[in-house]
């Protein structure tokens, strides 16, 4: 029996690989195979999506196990371990061969290249440095990537495109995270290399070093409901210059 | 938590809020740790997962938007993908088999039931319209990330057969959930 055979209408078809990979049932290959058609094949994504609803009830026969502590702090060393820039200061033997040395270097590389590029962006030149605060808001499953300069004295944000574009007919919006708040619209990203927002009274307050940036993709004019609705495709922290 | 309150968290989660993703952990990491076990079977290698799972939805948080799923629903769908993912990948000892058969139990229990509520009904409805060791291979497949290979092994016949036997289970079960 070949794989076209089994996977013929009068086998259900598309819906019945669907459903061999929600269940999990797939050899290796075959379901890697299915895992690259959900990503590539709408129609194809939404049988397996339908699947993953229907079967998850089944999903209730699994016991609640509270994992050991120490996974979490392995966790955030995994996702976070670059936060602090003072763990280079250390210098070791070992510094060229760490992980920690070469993100820190990553981060002072990007913060440069902000400057660099966000150059054309900062008039007038005699603002107030530390009223200045820059992100690279780096891509997030996509391949958009703006770097940002907040002047806090013009209350201008300043936006440089890097790479990415917008898919036909949405745009992209710009959110201000600041701690445990709700994402905050800082307004439709013009479309253009080099382009401005300004920043109404209410959102300065937010706009702060540590508050996070984050491009969202929206229907075009933005989003409905005053939060993101589209995927993230950009975000990034602010530090000072 | 409600499923409300999840969403925000994964909302949060999907613009880097790191609060909300320790908030989310706290609340979720149970859950999808169970998971990560029972397909898993393997104390260390069921940690692993649970971390590689976070990460997957720190990174890809901005993807439930587009979902239809239910926030915990979609979750545990990240875990058990990466499960399965997992023991796909590797050459599994035989005696694992065997632990994982000794550890299926197809009916949930008492609090399972009570969480699961009126939603549950419709696919329980439906299993049960299917022969009771082919319902028992859906729920043990779905439970535990068994390859057809596995079924075959347990049920004593031709990986083919299972193929066929188990599609059209599938195929069933649409009939009936769409009824």
């Amino acid at each position: 029996m070949s794989a076209v055979d089994e996977n013929g209408p009068e086998h259900g078809g598309d819906d019945a690989v669907a459903a061999e990979y929600v269940l999990g049932v797939l050899p290796a290959e075959e379901r890697a195979a299915a895992a690259r058609r959900v990503e590539t094949d709408p129609a194809f994504a939404r049988l397996v999506e339908r699947w993953e609803a229907d079967l998850s009830p089944l999903a209730s026969g699994y016991a609640e196990v509270e994992a050991p502590a120490a996974v979490k702090a392995a966790l955030d060393r995994r996702l976070f371990s670059n936060a602090g820039a003072a763990d280079v200061a250390p210098a070791s033997s070992g510094l060229l061969s760490s992980l920690t040395f070469w993100r820190g270097l990553a981060i002072a590389a990007l913060a440069a290249l902000a400057l660099v590029v966000a150059l054309p962006l900062l008039n007038p030149p005699a603002s107030l440095p530390e009223a200045r605060l820059v992100a690279s808001l780096a891509p997030q499953d996509s391949d958009v990537h703006y770097m940002v300069v907040y002047d806090a004295r013009t209350h201008d944000v300043g936006l440089s495109h890097v790479t990415g574009e917008r898919t036909d007919g949405r745009d992209f919006e710009l959110w201000v995270i600041d701690g445990q708040q709700a994402p905050l619209s800082l307004g439709v990203i013009p479309a253009g290399a080099s382009v401005h927002l300004a920043v109404d009274d209410a959102l300065r307050r937010h706009i702060a070093s540590g508050a996070v940036f984050a491009i969202s993709l929206e229907p075009a004019g933005g989003s409905p409901t005053g939060q993101p609705t589209g995927p993230v495709v950009a975000a990034g922290d602010l530090k000072t210059i | 938590m409600t499923p409300q309150d999840i969403t925000k968290l994964i909302v949060r989660v999907s613009v880097k809020d790191r609060a909300a993703f320790d908030l989310l952990y706290r609340q979720t990491n149970a859950k999808l740790f169970g998971v990560c076990l029972r397909v898993l079977n393997d104390r260390a290698e069921a940690e692993e997962a649970l971390q590689e799972v976070f990460v997957k939805i720190w990174t890809k948080a901005d993807r439930f938007a587009v979902s239809e799923l239910s926030p915990i629903s979609w979750l545990v769908a990240i875990a058990r993908n990466h499960a399965i993912d997992r023991i796909r990948a590797r050459r599994r000892p035989a005696a694992d088999i065997d632990a994982a058969a000794d550890v299926a139990d197809p009916a949930p229990g008492p609090e399972a039931m009570a969480v699961a509520g009126g939603e549950s009904e419709q696919i329980d409805r439906c299993l049960d319209e299917l022969e009771q060791d082919r319902a028992a291979a859906v729920r043990g497949a779905y439970l535990m990330g068994e390859s057809y290979a596995d079924l075959a092994e347990r049920h004593g016949v031709p990986l083919n057969t299972m193929r066929t036997w188990l599609r059209r289970s599938l195929m069933k079960l649409r009939e009936c959930l769409e009824r």
